[in-house]
Parts: structure tokens; C-alpha cells; sequence
């Protein structure tokens, strides 16, 4: 080869390597501090999950929760703290006030995703929290008040936590503890902890939903047995552990006639009652502009002759809904008058 | 300007001026005088309307959810020239779905000076959700009870004038298809522009803890924006989070829309003025 | 007073106001509304016989509902076969008639071969072609499918199918836009709009294609009457081919509902999201806004855009298969080189390469192919009729049943045509989806017909 060809080779060679932006070299720059940032926010995330518990976090903790080697998560550490996010008290990690304003962002963002995951790109929910994880990271304050607005403003994410506002306030309330809650007494689920996932897929498997009526039958050390007044669910203890519970709001109780619209028979006329919690977003919205509003009168007047979807007839239009649609509708049969 | 003259299908309506005649110009666009907007509930026969208007063959299949942009025309009625804006059907403006914000912004931010929402007679009810939010917005508002005749085949009668006090604007039965009440719709479209017909509309409150959070916020905006015609409207949409509201607020968009709305009265007035000399 | 104040006195509200603040603003609404409407209707005479309510129970009853799908859908289609077949010879004979008597002129006229055989062989003939094969078929189906979407049954459709749908992981919605779909594609893939959820939507815009449209329907028809009705008599041949077009259709449908599943299994994984469909009012049609629309803006249109690309294809072709290369010309030479790839397929090398230069317009696959065919120099007597086609296709290029079954599946099959691939990418705004589509749609056809060539030659069929 001539020496032309060689220098040629060689310029083109350094500019795929050197090129700013789209070179090599400047890519492998971005994606490591890509990868630092996420490895911050992460740590952030960890510590005030830590101080959420009451507890601390401690290198030895972050380098359990992050995968890292002692020596890594001690650099971690000795960066963070240089940035001012964070202070060592003796073998204890406390947040900064700007290390806690930053780690409250992340987990707006991770809750907001969340949210939108679930009820706008109808992701499975235990798939939600993996890629609202991989998700968190990106978007900037303005771009999550954007998402936020497009939501309809969620105070609680899929599982039943708070969301951060913008300012960084939530609600600490989680409820108490199945496995605490007097027996007989009617208590709502406000929170299923996705933390172990094992037990979270058992209480989804179970068929345990947010914002689900229930009652604690029976509690002994070998099981907990909940009832929603139609199904019953045996639960480990240390499974049940997971669903957190507050008491019934007074007038949100459903009259004791109620039930979902898929269970209301074909001809018979109802009365909607309310929309379950479960429905969010712009689902729920939906349902009330279409004129599914508490007090609107419904009859099944249609059945598809596979049996789903039925339309209902609502303020003079005939609706057509999936049974699971109908089954986040609550209805009080009226007198046959027709 | 080459523009072939059309006289509707005669009209049941006998108060209709004598001289009035219709003018359909297809899609030539500008120097219009006046902007009608066109809103209404999926499967209303408004596209129809707008095509018996306008004279533009925009499909209307017979399925919820078609008209994705908004259709623009134009009509001349008594030498006024209007262009009539076609809104994708809903059946509310409060969601954040792609058909409903278009139709709020247009109604909020395109400022028409009129607008018809069209209503399916037979189905009075679920439709009068949509034209009372439509009145939150907008005080210059004609309702066009459509389907007057499916809705009598089906033993239904529709008492527009109980309706029109009832709202505070004025309710014309039509029936786009056969183009019957159309004269009566544009002069009461075109009374209501000039202020000949002054509207009240109905205003609807929900709970106590909501109106006073409204008519708080509603303060605020009026003080921010003097003149501002649908504080009440803002206050609910800011409550609401709606993100497209707070940047105009923020980016003094609004307070545009007030200047220029004071501007184009003038304007108009000096363009009939002199048209009368002439 | 400052716009940041009002912003910020909004956030603190709306945090006091109890979350349910939206519910009331609707509910207060419709309870207004309520009250409105009942002041202002009054009610005559007895309404428990409504005759809206008598049609639904029809159609969306177990037992007659299928069949009255089935049935419409025959009878449109069998409609669309029968008239084609009057008006499709008649003004395949008109047309050519007219281009032999010009070429007649330009050689009286002593003009350079080429300048005859470029404008009358290649260009005219392309634009022949195209009209005499799309333009009957298309007139009549248009109307006929407008006249349906106007009466209000493609809701009813969405409504019986959905369950299939939801089963595929796909939105009940998607019904609609398939059904769109066969008018055409890309007006399929644009009304997709309507479906919220993004997922289930770019389901239905990767699957829209597996509908025939009217540009492909021509093409249908043409080889379910020339080949598979070819042994009948009478009006059982247009029964006979409908039937076939039906079945084809059939399939299509099914590969929507196995492609959707197969999606919503693996790259578009997630749950069916919320459905709620009106089903609107039956409302009387107006025939003749229906004539004008479906003519006008549909047939004219879909004609105009096959006439643009056949005019050029026309002349590629001609230049393809007058430009010597080797012993023979370059079409041929290429044909020659797709055969053993077409023969896998039970095509052949022509039928590939006339979908290749139909990229942009697949209306104009038949006429390509029959140009090609012919521009070998065999001219059979008046081309339009069926018979002549026939001895063309089976007696000059080996054409058999096998041939006709996987064209007609492979057109049923085969990657979305340039304007829909185009539509695909301007509704995604990535390229990625619109390389999907054309992937996965391509992928089938080439499998689909693969497979079923295979069969048949190794149970002696063919």
C-alpha cells in the first residue's frame, strides 16, 4: 500500500476514536458518567429508603443493594460525600439536604413511571417496577411535571405509595400491616410491597389488588385467611406481611346489594354505585365522560356471543365494555320495572 | 371572486330573512370575518352540518372517533364571510386525550367568535354534558339540536325553547342531512356574534370545597388578566394540572389573547361601517 | 400579582381539594345535564319497541350473528366480482382498441420503433392495464363499503370480534382500523389513531397490512375467476370465485389475529388496556353523498395514485425488456435469475420481480406481470378475457393451480406498499417500526408460501 493510503487509514482511524460527540472515545465518556449518575441516584434511592425505615444505610448495605465491592461502594461513597449529597457519621450515611431533595426526584420519577406503566402502557404488574427502574434516570423536573399533569396528578403509585411532589412532600402513611390488623374489623389494602418480588407475584397470584375491600377471618402463626366477602385467601404470614391496610372510609363502604357490573345479569337495570380505586388516569376518566357516573342508570342490553364484551345502555348510549371494565364498576340492582 | 351561488333547500322557517342567501366557498381560506367553531359528541351529524355548510365533502363514516384533525371551510351568510372550523368529536373536554385537547385549545386559545355545538336529539342528555362545558369556556354558544326526525320516529320531542332558558343560549332544532333549520341556525349564529342575542349561560357548580377553591383561583386570574372572559374556566383547567394552561399563563399567551380580542371588535365594526357607506 | 403566584395557589389547592374533585366535576355535570334533558324531552307513545334494539339483537346474537357477517361480507364481495366481470372486459377492449389504432398511427407515420414501442407498448399499455383491472372492482367496492360504514355495522363488527381481539392481546378498537384496512392500508394504518394505548396500537399498524386492500383486490379476483373458477359455467364462476376471495380474506383475518397474538406474546408485551366502543344510532344512509365520497375521494384517488406509478412502471418495464443483455434482455435476464428463488415459493422469477417494481403501488402487480409476460413478443388475441389470460399464463408460462393459490396468497401476505410503508413510519416516527413492518409481513408471505409449495410437491400436487 502506498504511504497515502496508510495516512488516510490512520486519520480516519483517530477520527472514529477521538471524534467529539460521536467518537469512540467520547461515547465510552458518556456512558460512563451516564452509568455514575445512575449508580448516584441509585445510592440516593437506597439511603432514603433506609431513612423511610427509621434506620441508616451503611457502605456495607449500599454495596449489598448496588452489587458493588467494598472498595467500589467506599469510592462511591468519598464521591458522593465530595459532591455534598451526602455525610458519613461514623459507619453511618446520612443525606444532605441537597442529597435528599435529588434522591426525593428520583423516586418521583420511579413512582410517576410507575404509574404511567401501569395504567397508560398496561404493563404487567410485576414487570412495573423493573423498567420503571430502568426509566428513572432520564427525565428532567419540567419533563416529570409534564408526565405528573398527563396522569391526572396520581398521589399513589401502582402498589399503593405515596409520590413525591415536586417540592418533595408526601404522605409517610403506609398503613398497618395485615398481619396487625384486628380480626373482623373491615380494612381496605393501601399498600402491596413489591420487596421481595417472590411474595409480591404470590399476593398478584392470589388475586390481591390495591384498594381491595377485605377482612382478616383467621390469623394464627402457620396462616392468615382474608376474605373480600366472596373469595378467600390463605396466606403465609410472611407473605401477608406485605399487604398493608388503613380502616374503610365511612361513606365510601358499598351498600351491601353492590356488585360489579360483569356480575349483573342480562335485562336487569342498575344504578352505578362507584368506580372501584383500582381505576385511575385516564381509564377513569373515560368511564365518566362516557356518562358512567355514580347515580347513572345502566342496563345490560347486548351480549357479544362469546359472552365478552356486553354493551350497556347508559344515558340513552349503547356502551360497550370488557368484562374487566365492567368488573371496576360497582352497581346496586334497581326493582325490575321494565 | 369566482363563487357559484347556492340557495339552500327552502325552509320550514318562516322568520328568516328574505334576502338571505348562502354562500359556499369550499376551502378558500383568509379574509374571513368572522370564525365559528363546531363542536359536538361523536355520531351527532356534525360533519354533515359542516359539509351542508361549506359544501366540502369531508366523509362522515358512522364510528366514533374519525375526524383525528380539525376540518376548516368557510360560508357567506348576509355578506359576512365565516369560517367554519370542524372540532374532532368528544364527549368531554376535560381528559388528556389528543381529540379532546384540540378541541379545548381551539376553543380556549383559537378564540372563535362563536360556536355551535351540535347535539343528537334522541340522546339530549349524554350531549348536554359536552355544551355545558363548552359554556364554561365560551358565552357566545348556539346549541343545534340535530336528529330532530330520528328522534321524533322515535316518540321523542324536544321543547328547544324550555332548553335554550334552561342553558342561557339560544337552541335551534335542525336536521343537517336534509339541511332544514340551517337558515335559522346561521341568523342566530350571526345575532349572537353581533350581540343582538345576549346570552347567560348556565353555569354548573359541583361541590362547596371545589367553587370555593374555583372562584379563589378565578380571583387571582382576573387580577393577573383584567378582562380576561373565562377566568372560572382557567381556574378549573390550573386545578385540574392541565400543563398546555400553565405555560400559556406563564408565557403571557393569555394575556394576548385579551388584547387581541378587544383589537378584532374594533376592526370588525370599522369594516361594517364601511360597508354601509358604500 | 404574578403568573408564578397563580401557579403556585393552583398546587396548594389542589392538594387541600379531597382526591375525588374530578368525579364531582363530572357527576355535577351529568346530574345537570340530567335534569336539563328531562325538562326539555318529552316522551310520546311507547318506546319498548325500538327498532335499532331488534337489529343489534340480530347481529350480535350467537346464532345469527356470524352468518350476517359472513353473508355481508360474500355479498359485497361477490357484488364487486360479478360487475367487475361486465365492465372489466369491455373496457379492456375500449382501451386497447384505442392504443392499437394510435400505434397503428405512429407506425403509419414512419416514427423510430422506439418512440412507438416506449409510449404505446410500455407507458400506454401500463396505464391500460391499471384501469381496465383496478377500476371496475374498485367503484363498486368502495360504495359498498361506505354504505356499511354509514349505516353504523363496523362498530357491530369491532363488538363481535372484540373477543377475539382481547384473546390476541390486541384492542377491540383494532376492528375498526382492520376493516379500514380494506379500503386501503394506509388509510387503515392512519385511523389507528383512535386506539389510545401504544402498544396495542402499533399492533394494529403491523398487522393492518394481512387485510386486502382495494388495491390488491383486483388482483383476488382476477385469479380466483381465471384459475380457480375457471371449471364452471355460468353464474356459478363469479359464485365460485367469490367464494374463493372470501376465504382469502378469511385467512387474512386469521394471520391478523395469529400475528397480534404472536406480537402482544413478544415484542409488545403488556396487558389489553381499557375498551370502551359506542356503538352509535343506525342512521339512514344518504346514497348519493355516499356515490360522490366513495367515488370521488376514495376510487379517484386510490385510480389516480396507481395511474402515477403505472405509467412510469410501464416504461420501466418496456426499457427492461428491450435492453439486450446476453442472448435475450435484461427483464428476462433478471427473471431468470429470481426463478429458482420464485420456484421455492411456487411463483416463479416474473412474479417476483413485477412486486419488486409494484413496490410503490401494489394495484399494479397484475398488470406488471402481464406486461412482462407479453413483452416477449407472444401478443394473444384481445387480452382482456379470461380464456386469453388462461392460455397466456398455463399454456405459455407454465402457470398452475399451485402458481395461482400461493400469488394469491403471497399477495395477501406480502410487505405494505410504498405509501403505507410510508404512512407506517410518519404515524411511528420511527424507522424501525417501518422496517418491522415490511419484515414481518414479507417474512410471512415468503414462509406462507414456502411451506404450502413444499406440501404440494411432496403430496404430487403439483
Amino acid at each position: 500500500m502506498s504511504p497515502i493510503t496508510w495516512i488516510a487509514l490512520l486519520a480516519a482511524l483517530a477520527l472514529i476514536v477521538f471524534l467529539p460527540r460521536a467518537g469512540l472515545l467520547a461515547q465510552v465518556r458518556h456512558y460512563r458518567t451516564v452509568r455514575q449518575r445512575e449508580q448516584v441516584e441509585d445510592a440516593l434511592k437506597h439511603l432514603l429508603d433506609r431513612e423511610h425505615q427509621g434506620s441508616h444505610a451503611s457502605p456495607e448495605s449500599l454495596a449489598g443493594t448496588l452489587g458493588l465491592s467494598r472498595a467500589a461502594a467506599m469510592r462511591l461513597v468519598e464521591s458522593m460525600e465530595a459532591q455534598g449529597l451526602i455525610e458519613t457519621r461514623g459507619n453511618q450515611l446520612h443525606l444532605t439536604a441537597e442529597g435528599e431533595r435529588w434522591a426525593l426526584h428520583v423516586l418521583r420519577a420511579h413512582r410517576l413511571w410507575e404509574r404511567y406503566l401501569a395504567d397508560e402502557a398496561r404493563m404487567p404488574l410485576e414487570k412495573v417496577h423493573t423498567e420503571a427502574h430502568r426509566r428513572e434516570h432520564r427525565l428532567t423536573a419540567a419533563e416529570l411535571d409534564e408526565l405528573e399533569a398527563a396522569l391526572g396528578h396520581p398521589t399513589r403509585d401502582p402498589h399503593g405509595d405515596p409520590i413525591p411532589t415536586r417540592e418533595g412532600n408526601f404522605a409517610r402513611e403506609m398503613g398497618t400491616p395485615v398481619t396487625a390488623w384486628p380480626a373482623d374489623s373491615p380494612a381496605r389494602i393501601v399498600h402491596l410491597e413489591d420487596e421481595p418480588a417472590l411474595a409480591y407475584e404470590q399476593l398478584l397470584a392470589a388475586g390481591l389488588r390495591l384498594g381491595q375491600d377485605v377482612r382478616v377471618l383467621e390469623r394464627t402463626p402457620q396462616r392468615v385467611v382474608l376474605s373480600d366477602g366472596e373469595n378467600e385467601y390463605r396466606l403465609a404470614p410472611a407473605v401477608a406481611s406485605n399487604i398493608y391496610v388503613a380502616p374503610l372510609p365511612e361513606h365510601q363502604r358499598l351498600p351491601d346489594q353492590a356488585l360489579p357490573l360483569a356480575e349483573l345479569p342480562n335485562g336487569q337495570a342498575a344504578e352505578i354505585v362507584k368506580l372501584d380505586d383500582a381505576v385511575q388516569g385516564l381509564t377513569r376518566r373515560r368511564f365518566l365522560d362516557l356518562g358512567l357516573t355514580p347515580g347513572a342508570i345502566v342496563y345490560p342490553e347486548l351480549q357479544n356471543f362469546f359472552g365478552d364484551p356486553r354493551a350497556y345502555r347508559v344515558r340513552g348510549a349503547l356502551i360497550a365494555l370488557r368484562k374487566e371494565q365492567a368488573a371496576q364498576i360497582w352497581v346496586r340492582p334497581l326493582e325490575p320495572t321494565r | 371572486m369566482p363563487s357559484k351561488k347556492v340557495s339552500l333547500p327552502s325552509d320550514a322557517c318562516q322568520t328568516c330573512p328574505a334576502y338571505a342567501q348562502l354562500e359556499q366557498m369550499g376551502i378558500k381560506v383568509g379574509n374571513f370575518d368572522r370564525v365559528v367553531a363546531l363542536a359536538g359528541n361523536p355520531n351527532t351529524g356534525k360533519s354533515t352540518l359542516f359539509n351542508a355548510l361549506t359544501g366540502l365533502k369531508q366523509h362522515t363514516g358512522n364510528w366514533p372517533g374519525k375526524t383525528v384533525t380539525r376540518a376548516e371551510g368557510g360560508y357567506q351568510f348576509n355578506g359576512v364571510k365565516y369560517k367554519l372550523v370542524d372540532l374532532p368529536g368528544t364527549y368531554s373536554l376535560l381528559s388528556a386525550s389528543q381529540d379532546e385537547e384540540v378541541a379545548r385549545d381551539f376553543l380556549l386559545f383559537g378564540q372563535p367568535d362563536c360556536t355551535i355545538v351540535v347535539t343528537d336529539a334522541t340522546a339530549l342528555e349524554r350531549n348536554l354534558n359536552l355544551v355545558l362545558q363548552v359554556l364554561e369556556i365560551t358565552d357566545r354558544v348556539v346549541v343545534a339540536v340535530n336528529l330532530i326526525d330520528e328522534a321524533r320516529r322515535k316518540g321523542l320531542e324536544v321543547d328547544t325553547r324550555t332548553l335554550s332558558r334552561d342553558l342561557g343560549v339560544p337552541a335551534v332544532p335542525i336536521i343537517a342531512r336534509t339541511g332544514e333549520g340551517l337558515m335559522t341556525l346561521l341568523t342566530t349564529v350571526a345575532e349572537v356574534i353581533e350581540g343582538q342575542i345576549v346570552t347567560r349561560p348556565l353555569r354548573v357548580s359541583s361541590t362547596p370545597e371545589f367553587q370555593q377553591a374555583v372562584s379563589e383561583l378565578a380571583t387571582m386570574i382576573e387580577e393577573l388578566l383584567p378582562g380576561i372572559p373565562n377566568a372560572r374556566w382557567l381556574a378549573i383547567r390550573l386545578l385540574d394540572g392541565d400543563t398546555r394552561v400553565q405555560k400559556a399563563l406563564l408565557s403571557g399567551e393569555l394575556a394576548e389573547i385579551v388584547a387581541r380580542q378587544s383589537q378584532a371588535d374594533v376592526q370588525f365594526s370599522k369594516k361594517i361601517a364601511l360597508a354601509g357607506r358604500q | 400579582m404574578q403568573a408564578n403566584d397563580v401557579l403556585a395557589k393552583a398546587e396548594l389547592l389542589r392538594r387541600q381539594l379531597s382526591s375525588s374533585f374530578r368525579d364531582e366535576i363530572v357527576k355535577s355535570l351529568y346530574a345537570e345535564a340530567e335534569r336539563i334533558a328531562r325538562r326539555a324531552v318529552k316522551v310520546h307513545g311507547d318506546r319498548t319497541y325500538d327498532l335499532d334494539q331488534q337489529i343489534d339483537r340480530l347481529i350480535t346474537s350467537p346464532l345469527t350473528g356470524l352468518p350476517i357477517m359472513l353473508l355481508l361480507l360474500a355479498v359485497v364481495i361477490w357484488t364487486t366480482v360479478e360487475g367487475a366481470n361486465l365492465v372489466s372486459e369491455a373496457l379492456a377492449a375500449v382501451l386497447f382498441g384505442i392504443g392499437d389504432a394510435m400505434r397503428a398511427l405512429f407506425v403509419q407515420a414512419n416514427l423510430p420503433w422506439w418512440i412507438t414501442g416506449f409510449v404505446w407498448d410500455g407507458v400506454y399499455r401500463g396505464l391500460a392495464w391499471v384501469v381496465s383491472v383496478m377500476f371496475p372492482p374498485m367503484a363498486i367496492f368502495f360504495p359498498a363499503f361506505t354504505l356499511l360504514e354509514d349505516l353504523g355495522f363496523l362498530p357491530r363488527v369491532a363488538f363481535n370480534l372484540d373477543w377475539l381481539f382481547k384473546k390476541a392481546g390486541a384492542h377491540g378498537k383494532q376492528a375498526l382500523t382492520m376493516t379500514m384496512g380494506f379500503g386501503c392500508n394506509a388509510a387503515g394504518v392512519v385511523s389507528t389513531r383512535i386506539i389510545d394505548s401504544p402498544r396495542e396500537r402499533l399492533i394494529a399498524i403491523l398487522t393492518n397490512n394481512f387485510v386486502p386492500c382495494n388495491g390488491r383486490f383486483p388482483t383476488l379476483i382476477m385469479l380466483a375467476t381465471v384459475f380457480v373458477a375457471a371449471g364452471f359455467q355460468g353464474w356459478v364462476t363469479s359464485l365460485i370465485a367469490a367464494a374463493t376471495v372470501v376465504g382469502v380474506v378469511l385467512i387474512g383475518i386469521g394471520f391478523t389475529f395469529l400475528m397480534s397474538l404472536l406480537l402482544s406474546r413478544t415484542i409488545l408485551k403488556g396487558e389489553a388496556s381499557a375498551f370502551t366502543l359506542e356503538l352509535p344510532p343506525y342512521r339512514r344512509p344518504d346514497i348519493l353523498r355516499i356515490l360522490y365520497t366513495s367515488l370521488i375521494d376514495r376510487t379517484l384517488f386510490v385510480l389516480w395514485r396507481a395511474i402515477q406509478t403505472a405509467a412510469p412502471a410501464g416504461a420501466v418495464i418496456w426499457i427492461l425488456a428491450n435492453l439486450p443483455f446476453g442472448s435475450s434482455n435484461l427483464a428476462a435476464a433478471i427473471a431468470s435469475w429470481l426463478d429458482p428463488f420464485g420456484h421455492l415459493l411456487g411463483l416463479d422469477g416474473v412474479i417476483l420481480l413485477a412486486y419488486v417494481i409494484a413496490i410503490p403501488a401494489n394495484e399494479i402487480v397484475v398488470p406488471t406481470m402481464m406486461m412482462m409476460y407479453l413483452g416477449a413478443g407472444m401478443m394473444v388475441e384481445g387480452p382482456g378475457t379470461a380464456e386469453a389470460i388462461r392460455t397466456l399464463l398455463i399454456g405459455q408460462h407454465g402457470w398452475t393451480l399451485l402458481t395461482a393459490v400461493n400469488l394469491m396468497l403471497f399477495a395477501l401476505l406480502h410487505n405494505p406498499c410504498g405509501t403505507t410503508i410510508l404512512t407506517i413510519y410518519k404515524e411511528t416516527k420511527s424507522v424501525k417500526w417501518a422496517t418491522v413492518s415490511v419484515v414481518i409481513t414479507l417474512g410471512t408471505a415468503f414462509l406462507v408460501t414456502f411451506l404450502t409449495a413444499s406440501l404440494a410437491r411432496l403430496m404430487g400436487w403439483a
